[in-house]
């Protein structure tokens, strides 16, 4: 009896060895062994959106929701569109729950950063102020977006205490001093600037800041008018009216030149603002909290 | 459950062929979301060394040269022969040439080259180095290097021809030292070169003039406003002329090669 069991065993094992691996390989597939099953898109989707490659993994989350809505599903496609950088139909998506489900919160969040992130700060506010899809969970972040939003416009800034309420103690000093630059910005006067000039050949650049080029302005203007009076002195008429044109057009281009620098000046001073400002809540991630499901 | 498994791996060959159909149609995007279907869904990674070397190749067609080179390396990983470990390693060379990080390229064909699986591959290599070369502006030592697949390369007289019609910035810059605008007339620019040398004798004249005249400080200011001016300014258009010239000539000849050379490209 012993004697015949054991070869039965050893062909069941041998079977099971040939089998096991036949019936796990391909373990990645459902069963019904279609790839472009829903489900098998769903999990292909879910593959392609941990591993980053968002367009793709929207082009399948929205091929599954066509079988089956699921909140979880929907909120990834709107967030796939966010990350990806198309907000229109992030905030699209993202609306779709805001009721009766249970990533509502989330999604109400996600939706006004969609909108934040359009650089539609007005619209933005609006929609923040009208409260119409506020949130119970999230409702201090918007809030704070809301007033990051005034540092990144040309809009008016409320004032200050309110703007700083919502901001955490670490960075009150700083924002303090943003806020300052922003309400009351360095800048020069283009017409101040000219009619220094005008007065002093080079004074409108110094006043810019342009120290430099004001005193070559001056010195440039000067010699030419010099070597205009000494070449008609020795009578050098050619020379002379050359020079004359030469001084002329130093002194009128010093002029405009001026005026053209402080412009200069007050853009490099909001660029330099503006990128400063953008670092800083960039680096805080805008102070929103990280969500994703 | 034998046949399940059976009809899975017949399901991933029908979608390899619908990924490579989509690749010969040109249609890269959906090539890649194929491919990476087929490898999700391929747990036996029978096809990754493939799949991975056809996303690199449709990066490489859409210009995503980083994408391409990554994909490219995992190839490498995947590879299962020396044939497609030289296959992968020659693409992430070609990607390199393409997006112009010369100086990587050539230090991978001289890996290549001390490789000793590789020894029977070498006029493989050092055409990809001759193009790496290429792409670097250095058409001498390219064509040394189309000089060591064949002597009548036909590569080789393009390269020598390139090297041949460039200018010496140098030269233009010396001789615009020694006779202002005669460095714009070396590098063709005949026009600018007479105006340069015309202003250069009137700025000259009138220093010289006002020397003469004892009006000194006139003198100083002249050449120093006016004919210093002239000078440093004939000089500087020299360089860029004689720069201009080159770009123009490897342009020339880089054109050549992308809409008429019917050999193989990066």
């Amino acid at each position: 009896m012993i004697s015949k069991t054991k070869p039965n065993k050893k062909l069941l094992i041998t079977i099971l060895l040939i089998i096991i691996p036949l019936t796990t390989a391909n373990c990645q597939l459902t069963t019904d062994g279609n790839i472009l099953s829903f489900q098998n898109r769903l999990r292909f989707g879910n593959y392609l959106y941990k591993d980053q490659d968002y367009l793709r993994a929207a082009d399948e989350f929205k091929e599954y929701l066509r079988s089956e809505n699921n909140d979880t599903v929907v909120f990834r496609l709107a967030n796939s569109y966010f990350q990806i950088g198309r907000y229109t139909e992030a905030a699209g998506n993202f609306k779709g729950l805001f009721f009766n489900s249970q990533l509502s919160e989330e999604a109400r969040l996600m939706f006004y950063e969609s909108i934040f992130f359009q650089n539609d700060y007005k619209l933005f506010r609006v929609l923040a102020e009208e409260r119409n899809f506020d949130s119970s969970l999230y409702g201090k972040d918007i809030e704070r977006l809301k007033y990051i939003s005034y540092f990144l416009d040309n809009t008016d800034l409320p004032s200050e205490n309110i703007v700083l309420k919502s901001f955490p103690d670490s960075v009150q000093s700083r924002l303090i001093n943003f806020y300052q630059q922003k309400k009351f910005p360095q800048h020069k006067s283009p017409t101040t600037a000219a009619i220094l000039s005008t007065l002093i050949p080079g004074a409108g650049k110094i006043y810019t800041g342009e120290i430099g080029d004001g005193i070559t302005s001056l010195i440039a203007t000067a010699l030419t008018t010099y070597l205009a009076i000494t070449n008609f002195n020795a009578d050098h008429q050619f020379r002379g009216w050359l020079f004359s044109g030469l001084a002329a057009f130093f002194y009128a281009g010093n002029i405009y030149g001026s005026a053209a620098s402080a412009q200069i000046y007050n853009a490099r001073i909001q660029f330099n603002f503006d990128k400063e400002v953008k670092l800083f809540f960039e680096q805080r991630n805008y102070f929103l909290p990280k969500v994703d499901y | 459950m034998f046949v399940f498994s059976v009809k899975a791996q017949d399901h991933l060959s029908i979608q390899l062929d619908l990924a490579n159909n989509l690749f010969n149609n040109k249609q890269y995007y959906d090539a890649i979301t194929e491919y990476k279907r087929l490898q999700f869904f391929d747990s036996t990674k029978t096809f990754n060394y493939e799949i991975n070397y056809k996303i690199g190749e449709c990066y490489k067609a859409g210009a995503k040269y980083d994408d391409a080179v990554k994909y490219f390396s995992l190839a490498e990983l995947n590879a299962r022969t020396d044939n497609e470990l030289f296959d992968s390693k020659i693409q992430i060379i070609r990607t390199n040439i393409l997006r112009r990080t010369s100086d990587r390229a050539l230090q991978l064909c001289d890996e290549l080259e001390k490789d000793e699986r590789f020894n029977g591959k070498r006029d493989e290599i050092n055409y990809w180095r001759g193009w790496a070369f290429i792409f670097a502006d250095n058409w001498d030592a390219a064509a040394k290097s189309f000089a060591k697949i064949n002597s009548n390369h036909e590569l080789i007289k393009l390269a020598e021809q390139t090297e041949k019609a460039k200018v010496s910035v140098t030269f233009a810059k010396v001789i615009s030292y020694i006779l202002p605008g005669a460095g714009a007339i070396y590098t063709g620019n005949f026009l600018s070169g007479l105006m340069s040398l015309g202003w250069n004798l009137l700025s000259g004249y009138w220093t010289i003039n006002s020397f003469v005249e004892n009006r000194v400080f006139d003198g100083i200011v002249v050449g120093e406003l006016v004919w210093l001016r002239f000078y440093r300014g004939a000089i500087q258009n020299a360089e860029e002329f004689a720069f201009e010239k080159n770009l123009e000539v490897s342009n020339k000849s880089l054109r050549y090669l992308q809409n008429e050379y019917k050999g193989i490209k990066p």
